[in-house]
């Protein structure tokens, strides 16, 4: 009797989610393009070829060579697995982080509550790029410090969106049922509460995911996150814009990149967030 | 008054419909929520409109008011009010409504008052917009003046302070007549009252009422009353509608429609509440003694270092409970009928004195299976809205250690078919249930168990008439099948003199009466419970 997702289904639900269909069609696109950049890619991503230096898309490289002649379509491929990498890890370091820390703190309230979201506050008042260049000042630069230092910032804003979810709920008839029938709170934290937080917490991630796209290209942008000549989408706007106007192709490329990823997991938070 | 008046209000063939829920389909449907309704409501008369929720008595206010929403659509019919169309006022026109002379009491007087206004301001509003169109411009200190008649007039003691006041430092029962004095200000000539005692307490209910009926008889003004509670119709209305799925079934005066109903659906909305016919025993199975029970106060006189003081809500309470017995607890709201309930069932565990279950002390039995379960009020607050009924049942059936999966399934199955609902609801969502539903669930759930004691908190009262009656049939039946004893928490002293063996009488967290349902119904000794009954409109 279990209702099953059948194909079916999932084109009924899709066309009724036109925003939850593009953002996966845009999504599933750019992840496919970042895996198969891990495995193969047109050109080679590091090797440096002076006979085409600076070169104008075309048929040959598709989107050009950049100022050492490496093809910027190969380098935004496999780039774009390290920005996809480090911003998911990132989004699920803070959403697990920060979900456990908001669910309790929600659930029980009292002094460790307040003390905790007072520390949260602290946090979430500091520019966010800051504290990340305060992080990666500490633990040094590198792209696992970068993981590191934006997975830290982003427990915060999920701590607090879930607490406020669970807040919502614990007085419910319902809570106070589990509780009389003897449940733990452990599970009616996690199993009882938290699945009513579920749709506030994939939006959450989607736009978290969104933030962290952008602060690991502002960190690499900055020559603090993924170490060259391994490319990411943000060093390679810092690479590129020395050549903005000769070549402008190497920026234009990643750029746009960015931003369709981005469009693409917008458009899934926003879908996710009419669901609920 | 002639025969052959034209009548104040007069609503012909109205038809009024919806879009359809769901915009994806591709076709274009319309949800009809009322159809070719017609009926006409005399000067200086009240007209009841009675109904379940959905039938579209509501609606019929909205539209005489052109509040409906902005996608309701009049498919149509003509309004006359006082002789003139009022669908085809324009817009302009319409903003002088109450010019027009209606005025209008909304259900929820928290909601409808402004909450960062002075109730002077508020009050004054009406007039101040009115004024100038047609009517001389009324000084500041006339409108005042104004303003402190009518509160005067709605029975508010101190009405210079009142108009001082902002609408939280006022109880409920005087906000609405707030409500009833800004309606009142423009001396209307039709009042719609929606409702307007269904939030308040009992007590608070019965002199609201008393209120419109000294308002009426004063002023003449005609009252178009909707409301589903039918002694609250039979007290105040001449004549009477019966609305059904968006069209008037019945019509008539009040005492023939609901002494002598016609069509099927009033027969139903009339039926009588249920009646307990199972004798108790005499062997007690919970007792409370001197019991005083305590909260931290809300906003507390402590410091973030010192614990508060705690605040006593109910105060020496003495029960006993029997075998097979069903007993009332019942009182205002704030009476302390609804705490009493949460230390049984174990929700709430700060009190003083002995609470004996089964010989034992209450503490010992709440650790057990043999602890009393709980029924709700809300059911939608009773069910976790993220997991499916069957989920809800066997996570409950899991708590008490049944370990295989298809015996818990068998098991929910099993209680779904006997508290009267199909299998198929095991994999349906809460929100995809109706309230009834919900509540038979919730019935279920506190059964799994084979509970000896029940404890239902306003089982009903979140319920429709007919919806009610069902539930009440439900409970009837599984407390005989099952030999529990329940204890019934209820504001309902119609519900309460039919179903219970005994009933407790609680006013302000003391006990004041208690007996055998009869004996306390037919001579009440102390003047509260008079007071609870007559406001119940017995007899």
């Amino acid at each position: 009797m279990k209702k099953r997702w059948t194909l079916s289904r999932i084109w009924e639900f899709l066309k009724l989610n036109p925003k939850i269909f593009a953002g996966l069609l845009l999504v599933g696109f750019f992840a496919l393009m970042a895996l198969l950049g891990q495995i193969w890619t047109p050109y080679s991503v590091t090797r440096m070829d002076s006979t085409s230096v600076s070169l104008a898309p075309g048929l040959q490289h598709l989107m050009g060579t950049d100022n050492f002649g490496r093809d910027v379509l190969s380098r935004v491929m496999n780039g774009l697995g390290i920005t996809i990498l480090v911003a998911a890890v990132t989004v699920m370091i803070g959403g697990l982080i920060g979900t456990v820390i908001g669910a309790i703190t929600g659930y029980y309230g009292g002094i460790a509550d307040a003390v905790i979201m007072r520390i949260n506050d602290m946090l979430l008042s500091f520019p966010s790029v800051l504290m990340a260049l305060l992080l990666i000042s500490i633990f040094g630069p590198g792209t696992f410090n970068v993981i590191l230092a934006l997975g830290i910032l982003f427990i915060p804003s999920f701590a607090r969106m879930v607490r406020g979810e669970v807040i919502r709920f614990r007085d419910r008839d319902f809570v106070r049922n589990a509780r009389l029938q003897g449940i733990s709170d452990f599970r009616i934290i996690f199993v009882h509460i938290l699945p009513n937080a579920r749709i506030s917490i994939l939006t959450a991630a989607a736009i978290g995911f969104n933030n962290a796209v952008l602060a690991e290209a502002s960190m690499s942008y900055l020559g603090l996150g993924v170490q060259p000549p391994t490319p990411s989408l943000g060093r390679m706007l810092f690479e590129a814009q020395n050549y903005l106007l000769n070549c402008p192709w190497y920026a234009v490329f990643p750029g746009v990149t960015i931003i369709l990823v981005i469009l693409g997991t917008a458009l899934l938070s926003e879908g996710f967030k009419e669901l609920s | 008054m002639s025969e052959m008046k034209e009548p104040l209000l007069r609503v012909n063939q109205l038809s009024v419909s919806f879009p359809d829920d769901d915009p994806y389909d591709g076709i274009e449907e319309r949800d009809s929520v009322l159809s070719s309704i017609s009926f006409e409501l005399h000067d200086g008369e009240i007209l009841g409109v009675v109904g379940e929720s959905g039938s579209g008595k509501s609606m019929t206010a909205l539209a005489v008011i052109r509040l409906l929403k902005k996608t309701a659509r009049v498919d149509g019919g003509e309004i006359l009010f006082d002789g003139r169309s009022l669908l085809t006022l324009s817009e302009e026109e319409l903003c002088d409504l109450r010019g027009l002379g209606i005025s209008m009491i909304f259900q929820e007087p928290m909601t409808s008052l402004n909450p960062v206004l002075r109730i002077g301001t508020q009050v004054a509003e009406a007039l101040k917009l009115h004024q100038g169109k047609g009517n001389e411009a009324l000084s500041d200190e006339q409108i005042h003046r104004e303003v402190v008649r009518v509160l005067t007039e709605v029975g508010l003691p101190d009405p210079e302070g009142v108009c001082l006041m902002y609408p939280h430092e006022l109880s409920g029962g005087m906000r609405q007549r707030v409500m009833i004095a800004a309606a009142l200000i423009t001396s209307p000539k039709l009042l719609i009252a929606d409702e307007p005692t269904t939030a308040l307490d009992v007590l608070t209910q019965a002199q609201i009422l008393d209120l419109l009926l000294k308002i009426h008889e004063k002023t003449g003004v005609a009252i178009l009353f909707i409301s589903h509670d039918l002694h609250v119709i039979r007290r105040l209305c001449h004549r009477v509608l019966v609305m059904y799925h968006g069209e008037i079934v019945e019509e008539g005066e009040t005492e023939k429609i609901l002494d002598h109903p016609d069509h099927e659906y009033t027969k139903t909305l009339v039926a009588r509440i249920p009646r307990v016919e199972t004798n108790p025993g005499s062997d007690p199975v919970l007792s409370m003694d001197k019991v005083t029970i305590y909260y931290p106060p809300r906003n507390g006189s402590g410091s973030f270092f010192k614990k508060p003081a705690l605040e006593a809500y109910v105060y020496n309470a003495s029960l006993t409970l029997y075998e097979n017995e069903i007993l009332g607890i019942v009182g205002g709201s704030g009476s302390g009928k609804s705490t009493i309930g949460k230390v049984l069932s174990g929700l709430h565990g700060i009190y003083d004195g002995g609470i004996e279950l089964f010989g034992q002390p209450l503490k010992e039995v709440l650790a057990t299976n043999q602890r009393p379960q709980m029924v709700f009020q809300d059911p939608y607050s009773a069910l976790n809205p993220a997991r499916t009924i069957g989920w809800s049942l066997s996570e409950t059936l899991r708590s008490h250690g049944v370990k295989s999966a298809s015996e818990r399934r068998r098991m929910a199955l099993e209680m779904l078919s006997e508290v009267g609902l199909e299998k198929e609801i095991y994999e349906r969502y809460p929100r995809e249930l109706s309230g009834g539903q919900r509540q038979r669930v919730c019935i279920g759930q506190a059964l799994l168990y084979d509970p000896k004691i029940l404890i239902a908190d306003e089982p009903v009262s979140a319920l429709d008439v007919t919806v009610s009656s069902q539930v009440l049939e439900l409970l009837l039946r599984l407390q005989k099948e099952r030999n529990m004893s329940m204890i019934f928490i209820s504001h309902d002293m119609n519900i309460v003199r039919s179903i219970c063996h005994r009933v407790v009488v609680l006013e302000k967290g003391r006990i004041v009466e208690e007996g055998p349902c009869g004996e306390v119904f037919d001579n009440p000794s102390h003047p509260y419970t008079r007071q609870l009954i007559d406001a119940a409109m017995l007899g």
